[in-house]
């Protein structure tokens, strides 16, 4: 197991949304403000890890033929369970995400996760690969939020930091997810491709 | 595809067992565990949506002493009257002033430009709206939610306190005629008012 080389690919060369392209209905959705996305990205670093945890713990067991089955399962439960608390403890955020909280289920990040690398790692390595994805996700949320909030309502946190008539109001509606995801992808992928041209040129 | 071998099933009634008992058994472990924190969320989940009802219920009673009964039955009259009129009814409870009849607050769902938009109208015992107040919306951010947040008219009456004194006699309350709409934002405004024409016909079926 490799710590760093894990964290690394989280967070960049492998990162969830901007290189493998996952999760792309919950990312454009709910990243309109910073509270939003850190709630959401925090859901999904918690599911993805105990997810993670108990499909490697268990996946000598799962016959190989319902093993999609049984992921879907074992992560509805999970995804359940943080629904029912947020929405008991922390009902503001609760609300805000809606019904993407339900619908993590589905979210491809989690079942990617546990189909190409908790199947066939240890429970250890597994855990770590959640966190890992769990904070690249969450680090694209907040930079889309960052963007989207501060550009599209002039807000940060709900506190005004530009003034009302000024922010592009388009950037908070789908489109402007669209835009905002589109760069930000862009970006990445020219980044990596420097990086690599580098590592070849050397 | 035509050139890949079909997999072949395997039809082996132990195998198949086997495949139903461990799928079963996971579902009634996670389903058990569901259960358990089901019942610690409960309590809490329950007092957090009646303290949000009860404080969308006091923002559109006149009297601060207000208190409200538990939720009322809803008559097939009631739900049709509000359905005639363009919202759903979907909760009800009386209001009483020290002890003494005050009117109902309705909860009512009208459509709005991105979706339902949950409201809660006051009425008072002689059938006058006394406030309305969103619960819940999906209204376009900086365009539709300037209605939810009771932004100013030009005339600087709020878009919901305008609604505030109109009894069934305004009925049908329509935008353009007796309703101002926030410029940009008719279609909110407009579902806004259709929730408040359903608070007021059920209000009237009432009594």
């Amino acid at each position: 197991m490799n710590f760093g080389k894990q964290f690394k690919e989280g967070l960049i060369t492998n990162n969830p949304v901007l290189v493998q392209v996952l999760g792309m209905c919950s990312t454009l959705a709910i990243t309109t403000s910073i509270m939003n996305g850190l709630g959401m990205g925090v859901s999904v670093l918690i599911i993805l890890t105990l997810s993670n945890i108990v499909i490697s713990a268990i996946r000598k067991i799962v016959p190989d033929k319902i093993r999609i089955a049984m992921f879907i399962v074992v992560i509805a439960g999970f995804v359940t369970c943080v629904d029912l608390l947020l929405q008991a403890f922390v009902p503001a955020i609760a609300e805000s995400l809606g019904v993407f909280i339900p619908l993590i289920v589905v979210n491809c990040i989690i079942l990617g996760r546990a189909e190409s690398f908790a199947y066939k790692n240890g429970v250890l390595a597994s855990a770590v690969d959640g966190i890992c994805q769990g904070i690249g996700y969450t680090l694209v949320l907040l930079v889309m939020c960052f963007i989207r909030e501060l550009l599209g309502a002039g807000t940060l946190m709900d506190i005004r930091i530009i003034p009302e008539q000024f922010p592009i109001g388009m950037l908070t509606l789908p489109v402007g997810g669209f835009l905002v995801l589109g760069c930000l992808i862009a970006f990445m992928q020219w980044a990596l491709a420097k990086s690599k041209n580098k590592e070849e040129s050397k | 595809m035509s050139n890949e071998k079909k997999e072949k099933i395997n039809m082996d009634p132990k195998y198949l067992i086997k495949l139903t008992v461990t799928l079963f058994a996971t579902c009634v472990v996670v389903a058990g565990a569901l259960g358990f924190v089901n019942k610690l969320t409960e309590p809490n989940i329950t007092a957090a949506l009646k303290a949000k009802t009860v404080a969308a219920m006091q923002a559109v009673v006149l009297d601060e002493n207000s208190d409200f009964s538990e939720q009322l039955e809803l008559s097939a009259d009631m739900t049709e009257a509000a359905l005639a009129n363009g919202g759903t009814l979907t909760e009800a409870y009386e209001v009483t002033v020290g002890g003494e009849h005050a009117g109902y607050t309705l909860k009512i769902v009208a459509s709005g430009s991105q979706g339902a938009i949950e409201m809660m109208v006051g009425v008072d015992a002689e059938g006058a709206v006394t406030g309305v107040s969103v619960v819940k919306n999906a209204e376009t951010k900086g365009i539709g939610s300037k209605v939810m947040n009771n932004d100013p008219l030009k005339s600087g009456v709020g878009v919901l306190d305008q609604f505030a004194g109109k009894t069934t006699a305004d009925l049908p309350l329509s935008v353009g005629s007796n309703v101002d709409a926030i410029g940009g934002a008719t279609v909110s405004t407009k579902g806004v008012t259709a929730g408040v024409n359903a608070a007021l016909a059920v209000a009237a079926v009432m009594g």
